[in-house]
């Protein structure tokens, strides 16, 4: 995910987990429980080109106020959710 | 005790699964069962109900075609004989949250018991609040789930035919409704431990809620007045003589609008106050100007002090006009000034 705020990261990593947490759109109650990391995550830092990740997402993590705040809320719903 | 219950489902455009903005215009339309967050409500009420239709409007639809919006929902309620309505939530959206209130009004006619959840600064609850059972709701959605499980506690209550106590013992925003009751501690206990928790430096909720009117941050200032064009606006009761329009009083419910154009100051001859909560009596014999200073605002636009006065003023009765009134009018009357470009207005109040 690259959610720019740590309120949809979360929104969208329970729709990808639980199920869309408004119950607005089609994956309302469809818990599909997939892993979501966010793009700025150690983990997906790690298995990306280091000079890739700098020029794709770089400035865009660089301006990111929630930094913390979002890996913070994606961790918290991928641990306590994914099945896979 | 009514079982299962028949529930109704109230949703804008968006929760109902039309779109968004773009279809904030459709008319009331019905879909049997579920949808939306109405898929929630019926996980949630398993065996003990069914939410029976799910009723979608657009959220500009209901607030600008009201009637139309609130005679198509009374037929749709009557058709399908629900023991409960449930609106929204609405949490922060204004006009879904007024359209939500309307729903519960049309319900409540209907005599079907209705609740809705909103934040607390909604409109919708703001407005409405002496009519609604509102849940209170922060400002996400994802909050969708909690608070329809207090709704529906909520509405299961009033659909049984018990009565919901006390706002703050049952989980609703205040409708700012006092019912009597007897105490069994007389009032001097009480107050003498309320005066005890006080100099003992421990809670003490009043018995009394007092009404929190909003704070509101005023504008930041005109840079320079020379360049803009200026709105005027009066709550003194200025109208034309003879009252053309029938401005009442008090209680005003509209602000009419007056062309001053070319007009240099207001004569008695032509303009008087109506006003009821003060004596108008030198306004309407001398200088009606006192409740719109158009004499010296014309002498400061001659000397390019104001750049332009707009040539129409806008004119109400401020004499116990509810704060909501106000609002709505002070928002059509913002409207007119923001199309017209003018980026100053002057309230005259009494």
């Amino acid at each position: 995910m690259g959610t720019p705020t740590a309120d949809s990261s979360k929104l969208y990593a329970l729709t990808m987990t639980e199920g869309d947490p408004t119950w607005a759109g089609a994956l309302a109650g469809q818990a599909l429980g997939l892993p979501v990391y966010h793009i700025i995550e150690p983990e997906i830092k790690a298995v990306v080109d280091s000079a890739v990740y700098e020029a794709e997402v770089g400035v865009a993590e660089m301006v990111m106020d929630e930094a913390e705040a979002i890996v913070e809320a994606v961790r918290e719903v991928r641990q306590r959710n994914t099945t896979l | 005790m009514v079982e299962p219950l028949r529930v109704v489902h109230y949703l804008n455009q968006f929760f109902g699964g039309i779109g968004a903005e773009e279809h904030a215009n459709i008319p009331l339309q019905v879909e049997e069962g579920a949808v939306g967050p109405g898929r929630a409500v019926q996980q949630m009420l398993g065996d003990r109900g069914t939410v029976v239709a799910t009723f979608v409007c657009g959220d500009n639809y209901f607030v600008e075609e009201g009637e139309q919006a609130a005679v198509a929902a009374r037929q749709a309620l009557e058709h399908y004989a629900p023991h409960l309505v449930l609106a929204g939530p609405a949490f922060d959206a204004g006009r879904y949250g007024v359209a939500c209130a309307q729903m519960c009004a049309v319900a409540k006619e209907a005599g079907i018991p209705a609740v809705t959840g909103m934040y607390p600064e909604n409109p919708g609850y703001t407005t409405f609040r002496r009519e609604l059972v509102c849940v209170p709701t922060g400002t996400r959605a994802t909050e969708m789930q909690a608070i329809l499980t207090r709704m529906i506690e909520l509405g299961a209550k009033l659909a049984r035919g018990e009565g919901l106590g006390p706002a703050a013992k049952e989980g609703y925003l205040p409708t700012g409704l006092r019912r009597s009751v007897v105490r069994q501690q007389p009032g001097w206990e009480r107050a003498i431990e309320m005066l005890e928790a006080r100099v003992n430096g421990r809670p003490y909720p009043s018995e009394v809620l007092l009404q929190q009117y909003e704070t509101v941050p005023p504008p930041p200032p005109v840079k320079d007045l020379g360049q803009v064009t200026l709105g005027l606006v009066t709550s003194g009761g200025l109208v034309p003589r003879g009252n053309p329009d029938g401005q009442v009083s008090g209680f005003a419910q509209e602000a009419f609008r007056y062309s001053i154009e070319g007009q240099q100051a207001l004569s008695i001859e032509d303009w008087e106050s109506v006003h009821g909560g003060f004596n108008p009596h030198i306004l309407n014999t001398k200088k009606p100007s006192y409740v719109l200073p158009l004499p010296v605002l014309r002498e400061l636009e001659a000397e390019g002090e104001i750049g332009a006065i707009y040539p129409h003023f806008f004119s109400t009765v401020g004499n116990g006009t509810a704060v909501s009134q106000a609002k709505q009018m002070g928002a059509q009357i913002a409207q007119e000034f923001k199309r017209a470009q003018i980026r100053a207005a002057l309230l005259v109040a009494t």
